[in-house]
């Protein structure tokens, strides 16, 4: 064996970690759609009102796509999964491609592999290869799963098409991978290379989403990538297959042409002319706070507008999704164990803010890791040798990162309520500009408890973070299922948090929440003062 | 006069490792203090001890007596820090690093920054990425440099750097001493130690082994002495003071501690043709503290 092919192997292990992560989500996502419809909706009768309910809801089927066949349990799922984890996919695919390509060259990684016994074409072709192989835990684990709840007598998945939908559902993934390969040789630096691929996968919900609008253009789904996954139609009875190859010769030709790029090019540089001097913008750089405003808008401008288009969708769909619910006893168990009352589109809306407050509670996560980031790769010792108190430092961080959460909650406030009214839906501004500032006490805990990581064990930021982030998630949507007990759900910060709109916010609770975030920040603060500077 | 650096039985473990051991240390005011020793001796930690970005387990750091740990801030208002390896964000330009640097120190000599950056030959206008290594430490040295501070803390600062650059910057550290700033120049560049600094310190596993001025240390040490004979190289192994004797032919390498007369009367007679006795060079000096 070639002494490179250590090359495929790194790449593979490193993108097989985070693949297995998201195969895990699928999986549990496709499963728990199929046992909700199946348990929900027995009688026919309720499923074919239900799929007259959504399958003529233009806005819904522009968003995740047209519904065939959703009055069966299969095509539900499939329809429920296909849209939104295809673009998942495709997000973790871009992200990753750019980073194990890219973001290793702009280390300098990159170059310490090529002076070993390979060549540029050939290195890259096995890293290439080895970010195919995260396909494989993300085609196996919802393979695997949706054959397993298809063992159920009223689900009823065979293993073929089981294995079926978990192949369109990794087709997204697949073709970013490349795409993202491709980006890596194109641009200068992973950040440039990552916007790329988000353009071009932007660009494909954008056609999907005018070809399923129902305006007449249905021929515009095979000019967009996430078209042919839709033309697939797994499960829905009339499965297209050969909607597979133009998928395959998309990420095959990306891939062959990335790595014939990278045997042309200089390493360092990309096809396209990278911006190398630029004239100096000062009017950030006055001090520390201003410094993290400068550091942190970008990413936070791509936050606010996932967690804003995100509330206007749910916002569309609200009246929608609220009749479907307001038929079944078995939704209103759920929404009642998720603590929401109330019936219609305030009732469904109550469930999906919850979707709202994680990703919030996720930005929130954001910025504590980027703080750990500046410490861990050493370019904070820069300021902190200078004459500028360390809580300081921090404490300004914490204050902008505050400052993002609450205008991501109100952002998805008011996005919700023009959403919401577009269908007239009879949401008030205020109730839904409230619902919005809800999930703000929520994040600033995760903020506060991130705060606290940093100050006593760094490296673990990311972690403590993002663990009680999903872990939070996790409890309450079991919890709405099963029952887990008081104190299991008490470890859920959600679980805290009113499901407003669909119940009036708890601001008492809430205060108690701020409070508390507010001791997290207070602590952990006072711990970085007193501890040592850690690099990765 | 304060003293612009000093610590007082200074001590760093992490965990079960002495990264350094009771460690007593001046630099005075217009001093530049060669601070040398082995990859992984702890010449780092007591940098960043000193700077308070590592908390000691024993003893302190005074900065113009000030406390590195407690009064850090009125500490580095007084100092400025050249890292060995320049971490900087990739997106800013070297002029908005500069800037915003600058800011942070709040005292910066903007004629002195211009004049820096043309004897640099440093092109400001580029994005961080864009930078070579040396081009990168350069952002870092003028940073510090153009502040003017009282105490500049130096860690190996010239990686990188080519040779005129390496001249320019020796011309830099003697104008600061001329004016009265204190340097702390950890480095392994002996040459550039051996031109720059009054005073050196050598540091082994965590310890100081050695410290005084150049003069002190070579004549604490062995003389190196070569000779030449035209017949057979007598056998002075048993003389007082000499040692690592090495025979090579006609020639004799070998080392003196201690007064020289004993190898001289033992010599005598013995048929010399060529005889050196010189002062240890500096690399000598360290190589022996290093190996042994």
């Amino acid at each position: 064996m070639a002494p490179d092919v250590a090359i495929a192997s790194l790449t593979a292990r490193r993108t097989v970690r985070s693949a297995a992560v998201w195969g895990y989500a699928f999986a549990a996502y496709v499963a728990s759609s199929a046992y909700a419809f199946a348990t929900t909706y027995k009688t026919p009768g309720a499923r074919a009102k239900l799929a007259e309910q959504f399958g003529s809801n233009a806005g819904l089927n522009a968003v995740v796509g047209q519904a065939h066949g959703i009055d069966t349990v299969g095509g539900f799922t499939a329809w429920r999964s296909l849209g939104v984890l295809s673009v998942v996919g495709a997000v973790w695919a871009l992200l990753t491609g750019t980073r194990l390509l890219r973001g290793e060259e702009d280390s300098g990684r990159w170059e310490l592999l090529l002076a070993g016994r390979t060549t540029r074409v050939r290195a890259t072709a096995l890293a290439v290869g080895g970010l195919a192989a995260g396909l494989v835990p993300l085609f196996v684990l919802p393979a695997v799963a949706t054959y397993a709840v298809g063992l159920r007598g009223d689900v009823a998945f065979s293993a073929g098409s089981s294995a079926y939908l978990a192949l369109a559902l990794v087709c997204g993934a697949a073709m970013f991978l490349a795409i993202g390969a491709l980006a890596a040789q194109l641009a200068a630096t992973r950040r440039q290379a990552s916007m790329i691929a988000a353009a071009v996968l932007g660009g494909a919900f954008l056609l999907r989403m005018v070809a399923d609008s129902g305006a007449g253009l249905d021929a515009l789904r095979w000019a967009s990538p996430l078209g042919w996954v839709e033309e697939l139609r797994p499960m829905s009875g009339s499965p297209r297959p050969w909607a597979l190859a133009p998928v395959a010769l998309l990420a095959f030709s990306c891939a062959v042409l990335a790595v014939q790029i990278a045997g042309r090019r200089d390493v360092g540089t990309g096809l396209l002319p990278d911006r190398t001097h630029a004239r100096p913008h000062l009017a950030l750089l006055r001090d520390p706070l201003t410094f993290a405003v400068r550091l942190g808008r970008s990413t936070t401008l791509g936050w606010l507008l996932a967690i804003g288009i995100g509330a206007l969708s749910i916002g569309a769909v609200a009246k929608t999704a609220g009749e479907a619910i307001a038929d079944s006893s078995t939704y209103a168990d759920l929404l009642e164990n998720l603590g929401a009352r109330g019936v219609g589109a305030r009732a469904y809306l109550g469930i999906a803010f919850l979707i709202v407050a994680t990703l919030v509670a996720m930005l929130a996560a954001a910025f504590v890791g980027a703080a750990r980031a500046e410490e861990g790769e050493g370019r904070l010792d820069n300021l902190l040798v200078r004459p500028y108190p360390r809580w300081a430092w921090l404490l300004g961080r914490v204050g902008v990162a505050v400052v993002a959460v609450l205008v991501a909650g109100l952002l998805a406030g008011v996005a919700s309520w023009a959403g919401a009214a577009s269908q007239d839906s009879g949401i008030g501004f205020t109730t839904s500009l409230e619902a919005g500032v809800n999930v703000v006490p929520p994040a600033l805990v995760v903020l506060g408890a991130g705060v606290l990581a940093f100050g006593i064990a760094p490296r673990l930021v990311p972690f403590i973070t993002y663990g009680l982030v999903a872990w939070s998630f996790l409890v309450l949507i079991v919890g709405g299922f099963v029952d887990l007990g008081p104190w299991l759900l008490d470890t859920s910060l959600f679980h805290h948090m009113a499901s407003a709109p669909a119940v009036d916010p708890r601001w008492g609770t809430n205060l108690v929440l701020l409070a508390l975030a507010s001791a997290l920040v207070a602590a952990g603060d006072f711990a970085f003062t007193r501890r040592d500077l850690v690099a990765d | 006069m304060t003293v612009a650096l000093r610590t007082v039985g200074l001590g760093k473990r992490f965990g079960d490792v002495d990264a350094l051991r009771d460690l007593d240390l001046e630099v005075a005011p217009g001093e530049v203090l060669g601070y040398l020793g082995p990859n992984g001796a702890g010449k780092t930690t007591t940098i960043r001890l000193v700077l308070g970005t590592l908390r000691p387990t024993a003893g302190r750091a005074e900065v113009f007596g000030l406390d590195a740990q407690r009064q850090t801030v009125a500490a580095h208002r007084r100092l400025a820090f050249v890292p060995g390896e320049a971490n900087l964000w990739p997106s800013l330009t070297g002029l908005e690093t500069l800037h915003l640097l600058g800011r942070m120190h709040g005292n910066v000599d903007t004629a002195y920054r211009d004049e820096l950056i043309d004897r640099f030959d440093f092109d400001p206008s580029k994005k961080v990425r864009a930078y070579s290594k040396g081009n990168r430490q350069k952002v870092v040295l003028i940073a510090a440099l153009m502040t003017h501070a009282d105490l500049l803390v130096l860690d190996e600062p010239t990686s990188g750097l080519d040779p005129l650059m390496e001249r320019e910057f020796r011309g830099v550290v003697g104008e600061a001493k001329a004016r009265g700033q204190a340097v702390l120049l950890s480095s392994h560049i002996l040459s550039e130690v051996e031109a720059l600094c009054d005073r050196v310190a050598i540091l082994r596993a965590g310890r100081l082994v050695e410290s005084g001025t150049l003069h002190e240390l070579r004549h604490l040490s062995a003389l190196t002495v070569e000779a030449t004979f035209d017949g057979t190289v007598p056998d002075i192994s048993a003389v007082p003071g000499v040692s690592a004797v090495e025979v090579d032919g006609a020639n004799l390498h070998c080392q003196v501690t201690g007064p020289i007369e004993p190898l001289l009367a033992a010599l005598a007679g013995t048929g010399v043709r060529s005889f050196l006795s010189r002062e240890p060079s500096l690399e000598e000096l360290f190589l022996a503290q290093y190996g042994s």
